[in-house]
């Protein structure tokens, strides 16, 4: 069979990080193929690579048998690869037909000539089986019917090739349905469909055939046919080394329960979540992106409103209706994105160190400058912030510099309870044990951690217990020093029944 | 300090020099045009017309203190004119009714105060752009000042009352004075208190700030309120150096308060700047001014440098934050 593209050694560095090692692999022309693998694995690069968004460091991607350069999505455009982004791209005030042709209008001598491109659109809609108002505005539209106008731009453009990246993450399940029948349906017209998933129903059902990664490195490339979910499960996972991690956290038998949410709600975004977590313990979150797990995170928090459910701290009746209100009962957070969310990139460390606990060093709001700079020089001490001192502005720091700095935030004055949402995102190896080894040392001082992880084996790696999400709920909590990586994936990704009767033992 | 320090890479400490240099640029700039002056010009150093220089700038540079943090916050405050204006209404209206100097400064400062309540509950509570926001409140205030004045100049009969602006005391008025300690509040408001580390935060990532316990919202209105009182203090001392008050829709103050502030290197992105920067950016502007008219140049031209100058000092703020932040 003619491969469409084809990539041979192709190698991507980000930094210190290998996202891609020396991939190889082959698409046919008018299939669909997918990508799976956990988060980081690579997919996601490789689709960019392929989209052109990406350029390798070493190796190649050929087209029809050609090596071709993908410098940017607009080379690979004229290759006739495309791609519909996770993050649409559309105007949102413009209507659809303004969308689908953005760029290259049909013109006649400069003036727009609507006419054409009517039946241009008429055209490829009808080809495509695409059904789309080309009069409505882009921003009217569901985020499945934008993915169709993305599509449908791909299309305008002779697009052979369209790559996806998540298309179905952002959907309904009736929805997602709807986009792969007629990804099916493009195929037939000669489309090349690649598409990077971590749905393993959805790709075992659609995709003709898969290619499967893990830590950059391609496992293994064939049908689909002779894959199944435990196949493809392994396949993702591996065979896992045992991974640099401290000695877990040794929760006292008396432990008191700092943390209860008792059915726990916020409409749209999670339902009836009730868990604890005690002093010296560190329970994870796992699941999913988008399986509700930050959106309670920022309720306990009171950065958001819970819409039903109780919440309790250290026995008490405890309802933050804003973080400052949090941080007063003695909760801290390391929120998920660590600029956006956490640092002021252009203050020194020790502004962002201390932001919370200003009122413990100041009098009448007058900030004790020298007592400041002694607590939190210690403070960055005990996180071993080294590179930089306390005056160097944030925006000076390695990542992991800027994520110590976000722990030794909550090492002045340390809180009852600390949510740690991905606590180690974009950090190097080194550093991540040491974030590591903070959080259980912060635990075995007693506070209660809640962490976020969607890397299993720091989930696996870290945790007393693990509480799994999916679809905005608790589907399921493992013993952390006895759980296996397919237990909590089968969880994640709600498996078969064989794995759901394990499950409810473990639930006993 | 017991941190270690790892050599950063090449890049890393010329890029921080880089910043550096542009980090006091406007003071060096401003040190160069005083130098250039004195030694082109015989009346430039003279009592007189440093005198007559810092006096010129006083209310500019008393408003601009405040709209400095305005600025830092991330926003904009478009109706320190109006409010200048409606403050020395309210004072020339209370002077000549009451014959207290002290009322009369005090209710033009609580008059700008409600008026900076009224813009940051605007911005901060209905959550409308700043910019907008005050520029509509602007016109409503403008408004005001017609319907208070009755349309007309209100004179102020006695004129011992001008001794509170124009008055002097070792060498420099007392709205240079007022200036001084003005500035030195705002200063220490700033880079001292617990106030001014949540300003820093709320201006510069609004998110972060909120989720390190910041009430961005108080943070905001409490800067407008401080920007109003600061434009009602200068508008009284306004009235009390021209003996008279009269309304107009006129927004020229504000753009030489904005423009101090801006040429200073406080970036209108939020988050960064100094009142220093601001004092040195309104001399800077002053010294320009006075170079033209010591030597006579065309006060068009004068228009044309001004312009330039703005955008020169918004071209080097993008390009430091382009080359310093963008890690």
């Amino acid at each position: 069979m003619s491969s469409i593209i084809e990539c041979r050694g192709l190698t991507k560095r980000f930094g210190g990080t290998v996202a891609l090692d020396s991939v190889t692999a082959a698409v046919t022309a008018g299939t669909v193929h997918a990508l799976v693998g956990e988060n980081g694995a690579g997919k996601s690069t490789l689709g960019k690579v392929l989209a052109g968004v990406h350029q390798p460091d070493d190796g190649g991607v050929f087209v029809d048998g050609q090596q071709v350069q993908l410098r940017s999505p607009r080379d690979a455009l004229s290759m006739g690869i495309a791609m519909v982004a996770q993050e649409l791209s559309l105007v949102p005030a413009r209507s659809v037909m303004d969308n689908v042709f953005l760029g290259q209008e049909p013109t006649r001598r400069g003036v727009l000539d609507t006419g054409r491109a009517r039946r241009r659109f008429t055209e490829l809609a009808t080809r495509y089986e695409i059904d789309l108002d080309p009069t409505v505005r882009v921003d009217s539209l569901s985020v499945a019917q934008q993915q169709r106008v993305e599509i449908l731009r791909g299309l305008a453009r002779d697009a052979r090739v369209l790559i996806m990246d998540e298309p179905t993450a952002r959907l309904s399940r009736t929805e997602s349905d709807a986009l792969l029948t007629s990804l099916k349906a493009l195929t037939e017209q000669g489309v090349t469909v690649v598409y990077v998933s971590h749905f393993l129903d959805e790709v075992l059902e659609l995709s003709d055939n898969v290619t499967v990664m893990r830590n950059g490195q391609v496992i293994r490339s064939g049908p689909t046919a002779d894959e199944d979910r435990t196949s493809l499960v392994e396949g993702i996972t591996g065979s896992r080394m045992d991974a640099a991690y401290p000695a877990r956290a040794t929760v006292a038998d008396d432990a008191t329960v700092v943390l209860r949410l008792n059915n726990l709600s916020r409409s749209g975004e999670f339902e009836d979540v009730s868990l604890e977590v005690k002093a010296g313990e560190i329970v994870t979150l796992a699941g999913l992106v988008g399986s509700g797990r930050t959106e309670v995170a920022r309720v306990v928090f009171g950065a958001n409103e819970s819409s039903s459910g109780t919440m309790e701290l250290a026995g008490r009746p405890y309802k933050p209706s804003a973080p400052h209100q949090a941080i007063a009962a003695d909760v801290g957070m390391i929120p998920e994105s660590r600029r956006t969310e956490g640092l002021l990139m252009q203050r020194p460390v020790s502004d962002n160190v201390s932001l919370p606990h200003l009122r413990r060093f100041s009098k009448t709001g007058v900030v004790d400058g020298t007592r400041e700079r002694r607590e939190v020089s210690t403070a960055t001490d005990n996180v071993q912030l080294t590179g930089a001192t306390i005056a160097t502005p944030m925006f000076g720091l390695s990542g992991g510099n800027q994520q110590k700095s976000l722990f030794a935030r909550w090492m002045i004055d340390p809180p009852k309870l600390l949510l740690a949402d991905e606590p180690t995102r974009g950090v190097d190896v080194g550093s991540k044990r040491a974030i590591y080894d903070l959080m259980v040392e912060m635990a075995e001082q007693g506070m209660a951690i809640l962490a976020i992880s969607s890397e299993i084996d720091e989930v696996l790696g870290i945790s007393n217990r693990i509480i799994v999400m999916r679809e905005g709920r608790v589907v399921g909590e493992l013993d952390g020093a006895s759980a296996t990586d397919s237990e909590l994936m089968a969880l994640a990704f709600g498996l078969d029944e064989a794995t759901q009767g394990d499950r409810e033992s473990l639930n006993e | 300090m017991t941190t270690t320090v790892v050599s950063p890479d090449e890049r890393t400490s010329s890029r921080f020099r880089l910043a550096g240099l542009a980090h006091y640029g406007v003071v060096w700039t401003t040190l160069g045009l005083f130098v250039l002056l004195w030694l082109t010009s015989d009346v430039f150093l003279t009592g007189a017309n440093l005198r007559n220089i810092v006096d010129q700038q006083s209310l500019i540079v008393i408003a601009g203190s405040a709209m400095t943090l305005t600025l830092i916050s991330g926003n904009f405050d478009i109706s320190v004119s109006a409010t200048l204006i409606n403050s020395s209404i309210a004072t020339a209206l209370v002077f000549n009714a009451t014959g207290s100097a002290v009322a009369a400064m005090a209710v033009g400062l609580a008059v700008g105060a409600a008026f900076g309540m009224v813009n940051g509950l605007v911005v901060a509570r209905l959550n409308i752009n700043s910019f907008i926001a005050t520029l509509s409140t602007s016109f409503v205030f403008f408004g005001i000042g017609f319907l208070l004045s009755d349309r007309s100049i209100i004179r102020i009969t006695d004129r011992d009352f001008s001794d509170i602006a124009r008055g002097r005391d070792l060498i420099l008025t007392n709205a240079s004075w007022v200036a001084v300690v003005v500035v030195l509040v705002f200063w220490f408001l700033l880079d001292r208190t617990r106030f001014g580390r949540h300003l820093f935060a709320a201006g510069g990532n609004p998110e972060a700030a909120r989720l390190g316990g910041v009430r961005v919202e108080r943070v905001v209105i409490t800067t407008f309120v401080l920007t109003g009182a600061a434009a009602g203090l200068a508008g009284a001392f306004l009235a009390s150096r021209t003996l008279t008050a009269q309304p107009s829709d006129d927004f020229s103050f504000v753009f030489s308060v904005l423009t101090a502030v801006i040429i200073g290197g406080t970036s209108i992105a939020g988050g960064e700047g100094a009142v220093w920067r601001t004092v040195v950016g309104a001399f800077f502007i002053a010294l320009l001014t006075n170079g033209f008219n010591i030597h006579q140049i065309d006060p068009i031209i004068q228009r044309l440098v001004q312009g330039s100058v703005i955008l020169a000092a918004v071209a080097a703020d993008n390009w430091s934050r382009n080359r310093g932040r963008s890690t």
